[in-house]
């Protein structure tokens, strides 16, 4: 038990991302074999038996709620508290702006939600982007927060590999505490922040409140970069693995990190499980015409032809002949015989039709869009 | 709230013909098929027909299926109303109480518990049958004949006959005799073990059971000899597909290589049917760049550096670089070590066979031969050898740690 909150901003999406979003929000993108984005983040939470948790989102969700329906595969349906999904219901009519889309940044989608936040019944919040691929240990993150006396931790690395234009970054003191914020500069400086910020709820309502009177829609450059003085913001430095998925590129570059054994074993770390929606596949059968390379792959698949260096979701079939090579293969698609596919992110129930040939390029990989025969 | 039909699983079982794998699980809790365990087969029929309340009787060995079981979510049956119970012997008042003596006196303990929902039918199902059934279209066909109960039935040779409970009938199926594994089979219907009772005639023959000192309390050999001496209409059902009992090691080995024959036995892949079951939270399987996959089931949270033929791993089994893993069941969290060969053998849950031991062999064709066993927990020490038939339960001297 902990007095923490979770709050996920599930509404973000990049247009880098083409067609992987067209049907659905970044958090919803399935990622690794069998999951999707939002799991990672969320499972860090429930591990550090977080129990109440806010996601925030606003368009292109209904993949996203059947992903967390009751929050029962997460441990979050519960009597009192447990997973809100919050999607915009009092956004419109209370629109500032022209154009009401999307939320205009973190503060603008919290003050979106500002009567779900005064029930809050924790002392301590905790905000993150819903499409960080991290194992985090946040209890970690909360004791540091209570220990330093900040009034808010922010998760950063010192090794930044995001593209900088949308990323912020601290440069700090020599205690340790931020002086300076760079939102989105030209190149990587100091340590970059993974939009992970702990902080009291008390603190929150106070910063949505003055954001929502003085139309300051971004934490980090409305509220972070103008207040470094005046607040204590201590980043908390994570070298481990995480990932930001921003582009397509991105994205199948994340994935198929998965294939190596160090970055497998801080994500899958076995004391803090990866939870996802749960399935009912049976096994993956492979056949005696299968040759299997260096992949990693997910239940309820059908092998029979040849895998290397790929990533194949649950329920994928793969034919005799086959050969699919430095791919990412989502849920329920299938591979005809003799297709013959290299560097292809081929999204959910796609076919590949019989001896098809489809290529694309390690540093630009192409996508087959979901639902389509080829 | 009044149900039509509970259903009353059998799981107190010992298993003891499966040896070192029950010495710390009850029968029905027993990995099968790479993702399940055995009870999902029966509780997956219950729910696939409709059925939503179901006790199940436990006895021997029942904390690992108590908390596979929990509150039934992963089937389903966690409804407010109904639902899966578990039900241990209990004492009453002044100690009085006793183990199940059998499998009709198991009933007859919780007739109580039957009785909370006042159910027209009782489906009676045993814990160590892999099938797919759909029991609905079992009860209408007992509703039609107007039984007072109907049992199941498979057709089989009749030399294995001998090896069945056998039902004798007329040519409308009616059962007018009852032979436990007969010498000279008069037919070729075995009993598969579930049966569908009128609650109101099975509570009747459950007591006057229970009151016969000599009685045995058993359903094959009391309840129904006895029903069909009082005239009571006992209706054999024609099962069509497949159906296997996994009661022995040679069986259950046999039972998961027919599951490999995507066609053989039980298709996993067959959605209008599904068999649920608790899965633990495990990443997806990885296959690494020396590994040789051939006719083989492989699940998630597996590390496969070796050769995998004509076998099922279960989740987060380890197949170091080198090692061969031919016509075996892995069941989950086992390791098997750099080098080490396990060939038709049964390995059980978190059992570790060290670098280059050598676990069963290809079959000899001589007297003796049959599938090697390593109990759940055990060690087998690098370089050793477990013959085929061999047993093996304690952790082997030196252990894992040499």
């Amino acid at each position: 038990m902990n007095n923490l909150h979770g709050i996920l901003f599930a509404y973000r999406t990049n247009p880098e991302l083409k067609d992987l979003t067209l049907h659905r929000t970044l958090a919803s993108l399935p990622f690794g074999g069998r999951y999707r984005v939002i799991d990672f983040i969320l499972s860090s939470l429930v591990n550090a038996g977080v129990t109440d948790v806010g996601v925030i989102m606003h368009e292109s969700y209904q993949s996203l709620l059947n992903h967390l329906g009751s929050g029962k595969d997460f441990d979050l349906a519960r009597r009192n508290g447990g997973l809100r999904l919050l999607p915009p219901f009092a956004y419109a009519k209370n629109d500032r702006r022209s154009t009401s889309t999307v939320y205009h940044g973190t503060m603008d989608a919290l003050a979106g939600v500002y009567s779900y936040l005064q029930e809050i019944r924790q002392d301590y919040v905790i905000l993150a982007d819903a499409h960080t691929i991290i194992n985090l240990d946040v209890q970690a993150v909360l004791d540091a927060h209570i220990s330093s006396g900040a009034d808010i931790t922010a998760v950063a690395t010192s090794t930044p590999h995001s593209v900088p234009r949308d990323s912020t970054y601290f440069l700090t003191d020599e205690t340790g505490r931020a002086s300076e914020v760079l939102v989105g500069p030209a190149a990587p400086a100091g340590l970059e922040i993974l939009n992970i910020y702990i902080m009291s709820k008390e603190l929150l309502l106070k910063l949505t409140e003055y954001s929502a009177s003085r139309d300051v829609v971004s934490l980090s450059a409305g509220i972070l970069r103008p207040q470094v003085k005046e607040l204590k913001i201590i980043p908390f430095v994570y070298d481990s693995v995480a990932f930001r998925i921003q582009t397509v590129q991105g994205y199948y570059d994340i994935n198929r990190q998965l294939l190596d054994p160090k970055v497998r074993a801080q994500i899958f770390e076995p004391s803090r499980p990866i939870r996802t929606k749960e399935r009912n596949d049976a096994a993956t059968y492979y056949a005696s015409t299968s040759k299997i390379y260096n992949s990693l792959v997910a239940d309820g698949c059908v092998i029979e032809g040849t895998v290397e260096n790929s990533i194949i979701f649950h329920n994928v079939r793969i034919g005799k002949g086959a050969v699919v090579k430095d791919c990412v293969i989502m849920q329920s698609s299938t591979i005809e015989a003799n297709a013959q596919l290299s560097c292809i992110i081929a999204d959910k129930n796609v076919v590949v039709t019989s001896g098809t040939r489809l290529t694309g390029k390690e540093n630009c990989p192409f996508v087959v869009e979901k639902g389509s025969r080829v | 709230m009044k149900k039509q039909c509970v259903a009353m699983l059998l799981a107190g079982g010992q298993g003891s013909r499966l040896y070192a794998l029950t010495s710390k699980v009850a029968k029905p809790a027993v990995p099968f098929g790479g993702k399940y365990r055995i009870i999902d087969f029966p509780l997956s029929n219950c729910v696939n027909s409709g059925i939503d309340t179901v006790g199940v009787l436990t006895q021997y060995r029942p904390l690992e299926l108590n908390s596979y079981l929990g509150n039934g979510q992963p089937w389903d049956l966690d409804c407010f109303d109904g639902g899966v119970h578990i039900l241990p012997p209990y004492v009453i008042q002044n100690d009085v109480g006793s183990w199940y003596k059998g499998t009709a006196n198991a009933i007859y303990q919780n007739m109580g518990f039957i009785d909370l929902y006042d159910p027209d039918y009782v489906l009676i199902l045993s814990g160590d049958h892999i099938y797919k059934m759909d029991y609905n279209a079992m009860l209408q066909h007992h509703k039609k004949v107007g039984a007072a109960c109907t049992i199941s039935v498979l057709e089989v040779t009749m030399e294995e006959a001998t090896r069945f409970g056998i039902m004798n009938v007329d040519e409308n199926d009616t059962i007018y005799e009852f032979e436990e594994k007969p010498k000279h089979p008069k037919s070729n219907l075995a009993s598969m073990g579930v049966y569908i009772f009128n609650w109101k005639d099975l509570k009747h023959y459950l007591t006057v059971d229970e009151a016969d000192p000599n009685s045995s309390n058993d359903f094959g050999k009391n309840i129904i000899p006895l029903m069909l001496a009082e005239g009571k209409k006992l209706s054999a059902y024609r099962f069509k597909g497949y159906w296997k009992d996994v009661g022995t090691i040679a069986s259950l080995w046999d039972a998961n290589m027919e599951m490999l024959n995507l066609n053989g036995g039980i298709d996993p892949y067959d959605d209008s049917w599904p068999i649920y079951s608790r899965k633990p939270i495990k990443p997806p399987h990885i296959i690494r760049e020396n590994a040789k996959l051939s006719h083989s089931m492989i699940t998630g949270g597996c590390d496969v550096d070796g050769l995998v033929e004509n076998s099922i791993l279960f989740s987060n089994v380890t197949v170091e670089t080198g090692a061969q893993v031919k016509y075996s069941i892995i069941m989950p969290g086992a390791v098997i070590r750099a080098g080490a060969v396990v060939e038709y053998a049964i390995v059980a849950e978190d059992a570790e066979i060290g670098c280059g031991a050598h676990v069963g062999t290809s079959p000899t064709g001589e007297e003796g031969w049959n599938i090697a066993v390593v109990a759940s927990d055990v060690g087998v020490v690098p370089g050793s050898t477990v013959a085929a038939g061999a047993m093996c339960t304690e952790p082997m001297k030196g252990g894992a740690a040499e």
